[in-house]
């Protein structure tokens, strides 16, 4: 029964792990820029999440209507003022600047919010289905995990159907050939930057109510999205997606059967794993790195 | 190299005779020393990065492994203090290997996200074994070492400002050295060195090997310093990216420029810390102390200093990506 509940429970946070990765992996593949800040736009979902729900009675999962937009907004205006600047400057340089971006929005939300973990508790936070068998199902993961294949098939139909998808997807394949076919990649970027922050905010929103708030939250989401981007290949998408439900998995399995307090580090070691073995990742064409 | 050797000789004699000029005031010497810590640290991580080009998010592991390596040892087996820091190194110097050749084969983003896979390996091991003390710690006291009184803040200055030197030139003499160019060279362009018959995969390592080492053993001192570590001051992620920006914000790739960095971000992060520019903004009627911004100012300003260290790189990167000693220098003469 303990591998039941916790294949469940892996695949339900797996799904969340996912969203928050796609989002990097989006990034990545259009921009070629890895964006340090992506824990911190996770942070300031789990904090709208929150203050929607306890200042305007939101509930968290209808707050997304809101949250998504914004952040979208937010993320286009942060790629147009500063990451735009240093597109042909070297990696490392990009690097730290979302360092140095994610340093000023965990500090600042410090300070706003200070230091204190906050908990979002709707009528529904711990309740949960029983299924036979003794094996029980957290209403808020169900939804996250609902809500997350939603917004998956949203992105997919998005990338692979629209003009603007299909000019994101060129650009990732080359960005000069993309440029030469008329394609405004200068634009491409802020978009894909725009739609990472909106994804990484909404898996923020979702995980609000299992996680504690505080500014520094969304620091182990940066690296196990790191992790699930290069499991996947970066830059893959779909591979984004099925690499989180594998962390999810490897992390609920290792804390049922080793220890919760091993679980990171399996997670850290399966990445250096990948990189030794199979660095382009499970979906990443062979030379890519 | 015989200007670097003076300048760095210059250097010396006047940190040398400093402590004399400013008497016994342990606030002062606090200061110097993690002046000279980050001074160190920094130097250390521009061999790697600066030099060769290998960013490393994950230097605090090799401080840490350093730290807790000496603790342990100095805590249970008690070798004395030499043996205790080499043992660091030796310990760091396996990390350093273990990363870089696992990551090293890799060109791109690999190396900076695995170094940071590796320090939080090695914090979350440090912080779920027993024989490192766990979240609680390590306490190291009854340390001693010849007759000198560790009590006092002197040796430990000495101790650090001799690291800085070492580093220094070590960093001098790589510079000019056929591996310095090599690492150059590596950092400029990875296919043209290769092609040139450069082994990099063999020169990376010796960098951050290099780097790992020096890192380790102000680690060491530190923890005999503070005679107190925990993973949340020895290891936090937060120290090795303040390692970077101490870097960047002086000068990468140059010799004083993370010297440079240390002496300003340091110096900027204790007058944020004891509320000094605080109290300067409102005391000099910049902003009044009754209104909302001066209240505001007065009681937050003093948690504020990694704000602005955020700040300070964004604006860093996106004005001056070579750093304040960068800037000032033309182009091409590194």
């Amino acid at each position: 029964m303990l591998f039941f509940q916790s294949l469940i429970s892996g695949i339900l946070i797996g799904g969340v792990y996912a969203l928050a990765a796609m989002g990097m992996s989006l990034v990545f593949g259009v921009m070629n820029i890895s964006n340090f800040a992506h824990g911190e736009l996770m942070m300031l979902g789990m904090y709208m999440a929150y203050y929607l729900f306890t200042l305007l009675n939101i509930d968290p999962f209808l707050s997304l209507l809101i949250i998504m937009p914004l952040t979208f907004v937010f993320g286009y205006v942060i790629e147009k003022t500063m990451i735009d600047r240093v597109m042909d400057h070297p990696s490392e340089n990009q690097i730290l600047l979302t360092v140095g971006f994610g340093l000023i929005m965990s500090n600042s939300a410090l300070l706003a919010f200070t230091s204190d973990p906050k908990i979002l508790t709707t009528s529904y936070s711990s309740s949960s289905i029983a299924l036979p068998g003794g094996i029980s199902v957290s209403i808020p993961m169900l939804l996250s995990f609902l809500v997350t294949c939603i917004l998956t098939a949203a992105l997919y139909l998005f990338l692979a159907k629209s003009r603007t998808g299909m000019a994101l997807r060129a650009t990732s394949q080359n960005r000069e050939a993309a440029q030469l076919m008329g394609i405004n990649v200068s634009r491409m970027s802020a978009i894909a930057f725009g739609t990472g922050t909106l994804l990484a905010a909404s898996a923020g929103a979702m995980i609000a109510q299992t996680y504690y708030i505080d500014p520094f939250a969304g620091h182990i989401f940066l690296l196990k999205s790191f992790t699930i981007c290069v499991l996947g290949g970066l830059g893959s998408v779909i591979g984004a997606g099925i690499g989180g439900i594998i962390i999810g998995l490897a992390e609920a399995m290792s804390s049922a059967y080793l220890s919760s307090d091993w679980k990171d580090v399996l997670v850290f070691i399966l990445f250096l794993a990948i990189l030794l073995l199979r660095p382009q990742g499970l979906f990443g064409k062979k030379g890519e790195q | 190299m015989k200007q670097s050797v003076v300048v760095i000789a210059l250097f010396a004699a006047v940190m040398a005779a400093l402590p004399g000029f400013l008497g016994d005031n342990p606030y002062i010497a606090d200061i110097l020393i993690t002046i000279l810590m980050m001074a160190s640290l920094a130097s250390a991580w521009n061999i790697v990065g600066g030099y060769a080009g290998q960013f490393s998010f994950g230097h605090a592991a090799y401080f840490g492994a350093g730290a807790y390596t000496t603790s342990i040892l100095l805590t249970t087996l008690n070798p004395g203090i030499p043996v205790s820091i080499a043992a660091g190194v030796l310990v760091s110097c396996v990390i350093a290997l273990l990363t870089g050749t696992i990551v090293f084969r890799l060109r791109g983003h690999y190396f900076a996200l695995a170094s940071i896979a590796v320090a939080e390996i090695v914090r979350l091991t440090v912080l779920n074994l027993d024989i490192t003390g766990g979240a609680q710690g390590i306490l190291v006291t009854k340390v001693s070492f010849g007759s000198l009184d560790l009590n006092s803040k002197v040796p430990f200055y000495y101790a650090m400002l001799f690291l800085l030197l070492v580093t220094l030139g070590i960093s001098a003499l790589i510079y000019r050295s056929r591996t310095g160019y090599y690492l150059l060279a590596i950092r400029e362009d990875q296919d043209a060195a290769a092609s040139l018959g450069i082994n990099l995969y063999l020169f990376k390592n010796i960098a951050l090997v290099i780097s790992a080492a020096i890192a380790s053993v102000a680690g060491s001192i530190y923890a005999v310093y503070i005679s107190f570590i925990d993973t949340s001051t020895v290891l936090p992620l937060r120290l090795s990216i303040e390692i970077i920006l101490t870097t960047i914000i002086g000068g990468i790739g140059t010799l004083w420029g993370p010297v440079l960095g240390a002496v300003l971000l340091v110096s900027l992060a204790e007058a944020l810390r004891s509320n000094m520019i605080g109290e300067y903004l409102v005391n000099t009627g910049m902003v009044s102390e009754g209104s909302a911004t001066g209240a505001f100012l007065k009681s937050n300003l003093a948690h504020a200093h990694v704000l602005v260290y955020g700040i300070i790189t964004v604006l860093c990167i996106l004005g001056l990506p070579k750093g304040i000693l960068g800037f000032f220098r033309r182009k091409g003469e590194a």
